[in-house]
């Protein structure tokens, strides 16, 4: 081999402009004797580029050379869903939970959007309105008569007795209100959540005037005379649970304490009262003394319209109305009317 | 036109004008102010002459139309009364935008529609068909494994693809 490749060096210029082309026929026609043909065109164009062969010099950049255009594949895609969905398939289960629209899955052909000037509103593909707003296809009303059907088991029967209100208000006459909180985020606490009410109604409570009126004093003004309710709110513990223990404990102290009656409390007068009372008044007095006067006793009927009358000008002030009923009461009395 | 020709200049102002001129102490001092450049831009594109700029519906409604022609893009309940985490929502909200255009690179033709109920988000959006099935099954396992990793929440993706990004455009301005 060695003596070939020195022989090869040695070729003479005539033999070193052996055309391409001759080299390749050479190349095609002695495929047997490839390496000694190979190791002769190694050296030989290593002899030209060294003598001949020079870089060229380019100017102005190198020339783009233009690239066959990509041809874009076509992504194999399967036909949207609906066209493959039965007319009479269960919707249930095409769509089982909350989601976001999907066009080629609802086979309702929904338009959402503001129309451009001379067209149509937008259709339901690639409109990405249809996907922001929140649907309601996870619940048509076939599938809410399956979940109902389904959480029936878990219902017991309303308890007899508890018909209406009254009956209610009669077996559980305190009410304990508090509420949960649901947000967008990953935490289920929310401290407004610790807040608990408690609403009675004071007729549903024990209680005789001195406790009742003790009471009122008390509770200010968390009652509402309107509705006959006295509701206590309870926040200052950090759980609805000590909230609640709270509220109860409140109301039991509240209660004893109305039925208490301390020492000086005996020594309220008359005049501390925050309403008038006829009874024991000298009003009564003083009815008592026309009565023995007249020598016969004054008509029921007509004792309690005095009653009545005397308390409301007390109570209410002196305008036109409280004086009228006053002065028909009184003369009723006397025997003038 | 003199001092003169101002009727209603009080004579000590003239004075103090005329001995200042005099002797040539015009105060420099004075706050320079200009107008306010009431220039609304945010959410407007400009009008090409060829009318050949694409928008989408969203991009086509200004965002003054919000509530009007078009709706939010994220739906939570941190802006309701008393609404809880609302700096923590942003902030997330952001990052799942970033994630989401980085991952699906070039591929989204619509804004990132982020819904939250409960713990859970829904990422919804628009996607082209540029890439194969498979790899879109992938990124959108992929998206949902890490977001609810990095947020401690399950997360979702709807994605609804389309072939061109053509058929999402609105009109051309």
């Amino acid at each position: 081999m060695i003596p070939v490749v020195e022989a090869a060096s040695k070729m003479s210029l005539k033999c070193r402009l052996f055309s391409e082309f001759a080299r390749q026929q050479l190349f095609r026609s002695s495929p047997a004797c490839g390496l000694h043909i190979s190791a002769t065109y190694y050296a030989e164009s290593k002899a030209v580029a060294e003598d001949e062969e020079f870089r060229t010099l380019e100017l102005g950049g190198r020339k783009i050379q233009r690239r066959a255009q990509r041809i874009q594949r076509e992504m194999p895609t399967l036909p949207p869903r609906y066209k493959r969905q039965a007319t009479d398939q269960d919707w249930g289960n095409v769509w089982p939970a909350p989601r976001s629209f999907h066009p080629a899955t609802v086979p309702l052909a929904v338009r959402q959007g503001y129309p451009a000037k001379g067209q149509a509103p937008p259709d339901k593909w690639g409109n990405a309105e249809l996907m922001k707003i929140p649907n309601f296809l996870h619940l048509t009303p076939p599938v809410i008569e399956r979940q109902c059907e389904a959480l029936k088991k878990f219902c017991t029967p309303w308890p007899a007795g508890l018909e209406n209100t009254e009956k209610q208000e009669k077996h559980f006459p305190v009410t304990m209100t508090k509420s949960s909180y649901l947000h967008s985020s990953p935490s289920i606490r929310d401290p407004k959540s610790r807040i608990v009410t408690l609403k009675v109604h004071l007729r549903s409570l024990d209680l005789d005037t001195h406790a009742r009126d003790k009471l009122l004093r008390l509770v200010g003004d968390r009652y509402d005379p309107a509705t006959d309710c006295l509701t206590l709110v309870a926040d200052r513990c950090p759980l609805s649970q000590q909230n609640r223990d709270y509220c109860h404990y409140l109301l039991t102290v509240l209660y004893n304490e109305a039925l208490k009656t301390e020492p000086w409390e005996h020594e309220k007068e008359v005049t501390d009262n925050e309403r008038y009372v006829w009874q024991g008044s000298p009003s009564e007095a003083a009815l008592k003394v026309i009565a023995a006067a007249k020598g016969e006793p004054v008509p029921e009927a007509d004792v309690e319209k005095y009653r009545d009358a005397v308390a409301e000008l007390h109570n209410e002030g002196e305008d036109e109305t409280t004086l009228a009923k006053y002065r028909e009461a009184v003369m009723k009395i006397a025997g003038i009317a | 036109m003199s001092l003169s020709h101002f009727k209603h200049i009080p004579k000590a102002w003239t004075n103090q004008w005329l001995l200042r001129n005099a002797v040539g102490l015009q105060s420099t001092c004075g706050l320079h102010t200009t107008p306010a450049a009431c220039k609304v831009q945010s959410g407007r594109y400009k009008v090409t002459t060829d009318r050949s700029r694409p928008l989408t519906y969203e991009m086509a409604n200004q965002p003054c139309q919000i509530a009007h022609r078009k709706s939010w893009n994220t739906w939570n309940t941190t802006s309701l009364l008393d609404g809880q985490r609302e700096p923590e929502t942003v902030v997330e909200d952001i990052f799942i935008r970033k994630f989401m255009n980085g991952t699906w690179h070039d591929l989204f033709v619509s804004e990132v529609i982020i819904k939250r109920q409960h713990n859970m988000i829904r990422i919804a959006g628009i996607v082209q068909q540029r890439i194969a099935a498979r790899k879109m099954y992938f990124l959108i396992g992929y998206c949902e494994e890490l977001l609810s990793y990095w947020l401690k929440c399950p997360v979702k993706l709807e994605i609804q693809t389309v072939t061109d990004k053509k058929s999402v455009i609105y009109k051309y301005i």
